[in-house]
């Protein structure tokens, strides 16, 4: 009895040595950050294929509300852009097409992330956009589909589920297949070059 | 027999804790996890720069060799809003579009940044000048003239297609008109300025007048002290990443002048380079790869890489990656201490709290301590600055500091050091309103 007692006294003190050890350890390592560890204590699992589109809360250029439940109902094409980014720019006229070519099936959204009103006012009228354009001036909705830089393009089926995702500019046969997976009307589109 | 026992396990957590301690300690540099303590810097409370009511953005710093500390941001232009109320510049739901126009100012402070001039404006003509790492950039010569880079889009408005635009000091307390420095209109991009020890100011950007392959090719131009042209726009490499920021760094009297760039492959992995000229900046050699990244991102990440070069010859660079997985993303530094022959592994200055593209800065000291500054996301999900030194044994870390507390985000945080005088400044942005923000620390005091 005594000697189960002291063993467990022992193993008490072998396990409070090896706690101490432990936050010894970790007080001489505490300088990466209070917030990196806080990352992986609640991690954001972000958007997947087969997820639902997470929700989000904007005002577009001209000063309307939008929302995801804005579109619900019909499949969306949600792309993430910059007016200072280069491949944003070069994907855009397509992004357009696409919006131009929906009669009605299917909506477009345009998600403008780290810029301003003004440049994305210059920037609509230049590339002629027909598709409303939310601004994330806080990147709250980029950091919400973890995106690290634009362009990003998310097909949401009419149940509001993500059926595709293209990181990077979007091409014309990416383009093509996804908006067969979130049940678009087909879209004829302009084919990629050889 | 309690005690004893209780006491040989407190001996054996004290030896283990002194020696995670000196395993801590003792590691090279290129080992994660092993910071050591320098202190903590003691910043003075923050200044903003500039009309709050002109959403002042895009700081850049630089000391001129008399001690005087400048600022130069960019704010909304008056005549902008004057366009819009003339034009009745309205949306459909009734928001007025803000003008694109915008106008660098620059101000000095005499006094090591407590208190600063009111601000004067550098470009005489209304323009669109572009911030971020586009943004304004001054230097000096030792004879105090003063000189301004900025770009602008180009003819039909596109920033990618973007033009340098050049300015100086006309001698009477103004400037001169801007002109344009890139001779191919809309192909250039990230311009940067620094006085060569020659005394003749040299400028680098990016530059797309050869779009096909896609990479983009840097240029240099060397400019006269009275601002006319000493040569050509002239290409000195090719296969950089289309954005961001350049770093430069002189040596031997302006003999040795060294790049750091981000370069891109045709599998679209961007690694970061240093290139280095023997022969004043006229040609370079062989880019040479500072880590092997394979950060592979067909998207546009906009967070340039920095360099600085302390008193012994040391390269020391910092630069944001995501790495191969999104675990490594972060704010990685690596040192040369073979004037750019090779580079030490590649080391963890702060990992990503979140996908988020991260800005860095770095500036060597006088005593060869380096000062980083960087941006990464707090508990609360909003950018914020963070600040870490090295000291000159080259493994001893200060702790990760916090020296923003931005309402919304902070962002592209710039430095300036001269003797004791440690000087940040970023841009903070909370929806659309925007505002330039300053701390100072004293160093070594």
């Amino acid at each position: 009895m005594k000697n189960r007692s002291e063993k467990g006294a022992r193993n008490r003190h072998y396990l409070f040595a090896l706690a101490l050890t432990c936050a010894s350890f970790t007080i001489a390592t505490a300088d990466f950050s209070a917030a990196q560890l806080m990352q992986q204590a609640a991690p954001n699992p972000g958007p997947a294929v087969g997820r639902n589109a997470i929700a989000f809360n904007l005002q577009t250029l001209e000063g309307k509300a939008v929302t995801l439940d804005t579109f619900r109902g019909k499949p969306l094409v949600m792309n993430f852009f910059a007016s200072w980014c280069d491949p944003c720019r070069d994907e855009m006229p397509l992004i357009n097409e696409l919006a131009v070519k929906s009669a009605g099936n299917y909506q477009v959204l345009g998600i403008a992330v780290e810029d301003t009103r003004a440049a994305l006012s210059e920037f609509a009228k230049e590339m002629k956009l027909v598709f409303p354009v939310a601004l994330d001036l806080n990147n709250t909705v980029k950091r919400a589909y973890r995106i690290f830089g634009p362009p990003a393009t998310f097909f949401i089926d009419s149940q509001g589920i993500i059926r595709d995702v293209v990181l990077g500019p979007l091409t014309p046969n990416q383009a093509r297949e996804a908006m067969t997976k979130i049940a678009a009307a087909p879209v004829k589109i302009v084919p990629d070059k050889p | 027999m309690k005690t004893l026992a209780m006491g040989s396990s407190l001996t054996s957590a004290i030896v283990a804790t002194v020696f995670s301690l000196f395993a801590a300690c003792g590691t090279d540099i290129s080992a994660p996890n092993n910071p050591t303590h320098a202190a903590a810097l003691d910043f003075n409370p923050e200044q903003h720069l500039g009309d709050v009511e002109k959403n002042p953005s895009t700081p850049f710093l630089r000391y001129r060799a008399d001690g005087h500390l400048f600022a130069i941001w960019t704010e909304d232009d008056d005549a902008g809003a004057k366009l819009n109320l003339s034009h009745g510049h309205e949306h459909a739901a009734g928001k007025m579009a803000p003008s694109p126009l915008r106008t660098a100012v620059l101000a000095l402070s005499m006094d090591g940044g407590k208190t600063w001039s009111a601000p004067k404006r550098v470009n005489r003509d209304s323009e669109e000048i572009q911030g971020e790492e586009n943004g304004p950039k001054v230097a000096f010569s030792a004879d105090n003239r003063t000189y301004v880079v900025w770009s602008i889009p180009g003819s039909k408005g596109d920033k990618t297609r973007a033009n340098i635009r050049f300015a100086m000091g006309d001698g009477r307390g103004g400037f001169t008109a801007a002109r344009t420095l890139n001779e191919v209109n809309d192909a250039a991009r990230f311009p940067i300025i620094e006085i060569a020890p020659d005394g003749n100011p040299l400028i680098a950007w990016i530059d797309r007048r050869i779009d096909n392959p896609k990479p983009r090719q840097l240029y240099l131009m060397r400019l006269k002290t009275d601002g006319h042209a000493l040569t050509k726009n002239y290409r000195v490499g090719a296969g950089l990443c289309e954005c961001c920021k350049l770093g430069i760094a002189f040596a031997d009297g302006g003999k040795t002048v060294y790049m750091v760039d981000r370069e891109v492959n045709d599998k679209q992995i961007r690694n970061h380079v240093l290139r280095k000229s023997v022969d004043g900046g006229a040609t370079f050699g062989a880019p040479m790869q500072i880590s092997d990244d394979g950060w592979q991102v067909p998207s546009c990440p906009h967070s340039g890489p920095s360099i600085g070069r302390d008193r012994r010859g040391w390269l020391h660079v910092a630069w944001f990656t995501m790495g191969r997985t999104e675990q490594e993303a972060g704010i990685y530094y690596s040192v040369s201490k073979d004037d750019g022959k090779s580079f030490a592994p590649r080391y963890l200055l702060h990992a990503n709290t979140a996908p988020e593209t991260l800005y860095n800065n770095l500036i060597a000291g006088d005593d060869d301590t380096v000062y980083f500054a960087w941006t990464n996301l707090d508990a609360n999900n909003r950018a914020q600055v963070y600040l870490r030194t090295l000291r000159p044994d080259g493994r001893t870390w200060s702790p990760i500091q916090q020296i923003s507390n931005a309402k919304g985000n902070a962002s592209r945080p710039a430095l300036a050091l001269r003797k004791n005088d440690l000087q940040v400044a970023w841009t903070e942005t909370d929806g659309e309103e925007s505002r330039v923000v300053i701390r100072s620390a004293r160093i070594n005091p």
